[in-house]
């Protein structure tokens, strides 16, 4: 339960972050937008607050696009599906197909890497790997890459969008406290040029909690059971039972045990000769 | 009551340093001798990071809670410890094997592990000054209240790390006629280094060259981090444990780096306590190992002994008792651990150190006071040998 003091904050919060999504729809068309939807409790709060301000101003809601990196929870699946036929928005799958197949659709599978299609090799080129074949696991570098970055650009690409709206927040971690509301992305190789939108980027974890709460905005039921951020099923991992939002969210970890991180400490591991 | 700073270098041979050795690599360390206690004796439980930290941070070996790349939560964290006893506890290190990912963020009020910030391939890590940044940084703004808490501070270099692509300011320091680019330095890290080829002699003695460039560039970094414990005024009240997870090989026993082996070069490190109240140097060549240094703070800091511990205090080391030491580790053959690899373990007891490889089932004994760069096996001529191995075995089974 929160004070009116509180309830009143929160609105202010939302009230900015409406005011993100119409300066941004007055750059872009909806039809050009896309919102990124992990099911998580960030992105499903910037959908939730998309779907209002579209509402109130009779705007279009643009479509949602989420990643299917081939380790996903079901919960986080089924959350999605149901959110989005609720809420009435479209929302597009997208998965690296050519790599799942060439894994056979197993996690730990070995990847060969003449078994995949020129996009994808150009791309193992691109990050600097030189190699025949690599693991199919959450943990892996280049399986991250082309299982995210890659979806995510020839996505873009392929439909043409132009902007995309993110549920980042500041607080996440020490590297996003400078990130901005708008951010243009040059067109890079293999990349097309894009605006990345962060409608959330001032709320915090308590914030985030206090709100989906107080706005019976619907969530993933892994967060009851103790998980603090979701990424891939075999990475994402709870430290305890007790629900996301009456952990102790200022003095711990969010993040301990997400891919992101992992993906950044395998990097490390990997320029120090580890891996 | 002190303050107490843990300072562990990555990677950093005993032998390496001036006061221990004959090299002249490390001025300022050796320049602070009067005011340490140079411990001559202290065992590693593991030839690298993952296999080491456990006994520095958590007094625990290496595999008894089986094998695992996370932190265990059974394991106690010496942050945990103090945290509870009400010491603000703060780290700053580049380790990845020590990053919050892998459960080491345990028990600090702050925990700077660096994994956000971007890295080049020639040096994957933030530099020490990176670390002494952070740490005057912190420290500024903690001590400005005069009726600060007590805290534990411990700073992790990673600079003496492979790649060794050292700035040419030291390496001139070193070597002057040593003229490779950064390219040709990082091409030696790929080739003969990461392929474990020690067949070029000269190329391993000039990766060694390159190697002591770094530790002249850390001895650097240590006198800085001094300067600014006395620009805090810290010096007089703070105690200044440092050590390092393990050593490492330039063709001793057949390798380059630090792999599964439990051999002086990489297990026997450093180990110093600084007291600027201190008013000679002190020398201790009593037998210990790295689980020692949980408690030893514990003991600086008045509080009770650990259960989980199983290290003793290193102070007052008059006390320390004569005992034996343990490590183990995967005895893995390259940078990379293999699901096939088997534990490596070994028992120092006096000069007698037994290592038994479960891989090929091999035992090898040594007196190191006869043998000191442990080439010659005595395991078969030994009288020692079957009491020897039954100690080793005895310490295996007594862990797990």
């Amino acid at each position: 339960m929160i004070d009116k003091m509180r309830e009143e904050e929160l609105k202010e919060k939302i009230k900015k972050s409406k005011e993100i999504f119409e300066q941004a729809f007055d750059r872009f068309k909806p039809e050009d937008t896309r919102l990124i939807w992990s099911g998580g409790k960030d992105s499903s709060l910037t959908t939730w607050i998309c779907k209002d301000f579209c509402k109130e101003n009779n705007i279009k809601i643009p479509k949602a696009f989420t990643i299917d990196e081939g380790d996903a929870f079901e919960e986080i699946d089924e959350i999605l599906h149901r959110l989005s036929k609720e809420w009435n928005i479209e929302l597009d799958w997208g998965r690296n197909d050519d790599v799942l197949k060439a894994a056979g659709h197993k996690l730990n599978a070995d990847v060969n890497v003449k078994d995949l299609n020129e996009r994808n090799r150009a791309e193992i080129k691109r990050i600097g790997f030189d190699l025949e074949r690599f693991p199919f696991e959450a943990e892996s570098y280049v399986g991250n890459h082309l299982m995210k970055t890659v979806v995510f650009n020839s996505y873009i690409e392929e439909n043409n969008v132009k902007a995309v709206f993110q549920g980042l927040r500041w607080d996440e971690q020490p590297a996003r406290k400078n990130d901005p509301y708008f951010e243009d992305v040059p067109a890079g190789e293999l990349q097309p040029a894009h605006t990345r939108v962060r409608p959330i980027l001032h709320f915090t974890e308590r914030d985030i909690w206090d709100t989906t709460l107080h706005f019976n905005i619907p969530y993933c039921p892994l967060y009851k059971q103790g998980y603090r951020s979701l990424g891939a099923k075999t990475t994402s991992i709870k430290t305890t039972d007790i629900p996301a939002w009456e952990q102790d969210l200022e003095n711990t970890e969010e993040r301990a045990g997400r891919r992101q991180d992992k993906e950044k400490t395998m990097e490390r591991l990997r320029k120090l000769g580890y891996m | 009551m002190k303050n107490i700073i843990l300072f562990t270098i990555d990677t950093l041979r005993k032998d390496a340093l001036g006061c221990y050795g004959s090299l002249e690599d490390t001025p300022f360390i050796d320049s602070i001798q009067d005011k340490c206690i140079r411990f001559t004796n202290l065992q590693a439980i593991g030839p690298y990071t993952q296999a080491s930290f456990p006994g520095i941070l958590t007094s625990s070996y290496y595999l008894e809670y089986g094998k695992q790349k996370m932190l265990s939560m059974k394991r106690t964290l010496i942050s945990e410890v103090l945290n509870k006893a009400g010491i603000t506890t703060a780290a700053f290190h580049s380790n990845p094997y020590l990053s919050g990912y892998f459960g080491w963020n345990r028990g600090w009020d702050i925990f700077y592990d660096s994994m956000e910030e971007d890295v080049t391939d020639e040096v994957p890590y933030v530099k020490g000054d990176v670390i002494n940044q952070n740490v005057d940084n912190w420290l500024s703004t903690y001590i400005k209240d005069k009726e600060y808490n007590r805290y534990f501070l411990w700073a992790h270099y990673m600079d003496v790390h492979e790649p060794y692509v050292p700035e040419k300011k030291y390496v001139d320091m070193i070597d002057p006629s040593i003229t490779l680019s950064q390219a040709e330095m990082f091409a030696l890290f790929k080739d003969p280094l990461l392929k474990r080829d020690v067949s070029d002699k000269g190329k391993v003695e000039l990766l060694k060259k390159l190697y002591r460039a770094h530790v002249r560039e850390v001895d650097g970094y240590v006198e800085e981090f001094f300067e600014i414990l006395k620009k805090h005024d810290l010096l007089q009240n703070t105690v200044v444990i440092m050590t390092a997870d393990h050593g490492d090989e330039f063709g001793e026993h057949g390798g380059l780096s630090h792999d599964g082996k439990m051999y002086s070069e990489l297990i026997n490190v450093p180990f110093l306590i600084y007291d600027y109240t201190r008013d000679k140097g002190e020398k201790c060549d009593t037998l210990m190992s790295n689980i020692d240094i949980p408690p030893t703070i514990v003991h600086l800091f008045g509080l009770d002994p650990v259960d989980n511990f199983r290290g003793i205090s290193a102070l007052p080391y008059a006390g320390y008792p004569e005992k034996g030491c343990f490590g183990e580790a995967i005895g893995k053959k390259s940078a990379h651990e293999k699901e096939t690899d088997k534990p490596v373990y070994y028992y120092q007891e006096k000069n007698l150190k037994i290592i038994y490889s479960e891989a090929g089932d091999k035992w090898e004994l040594y007196d190191l006071g006869s043998d000191p760069e442990e080439l010659d096996n005595i395991i078969d001529t030994s009288l020692e040998a079957k009491g020897m191995k039954e100690k080793l075995q005895g310490a295996i089974a007594g862990i797990k």
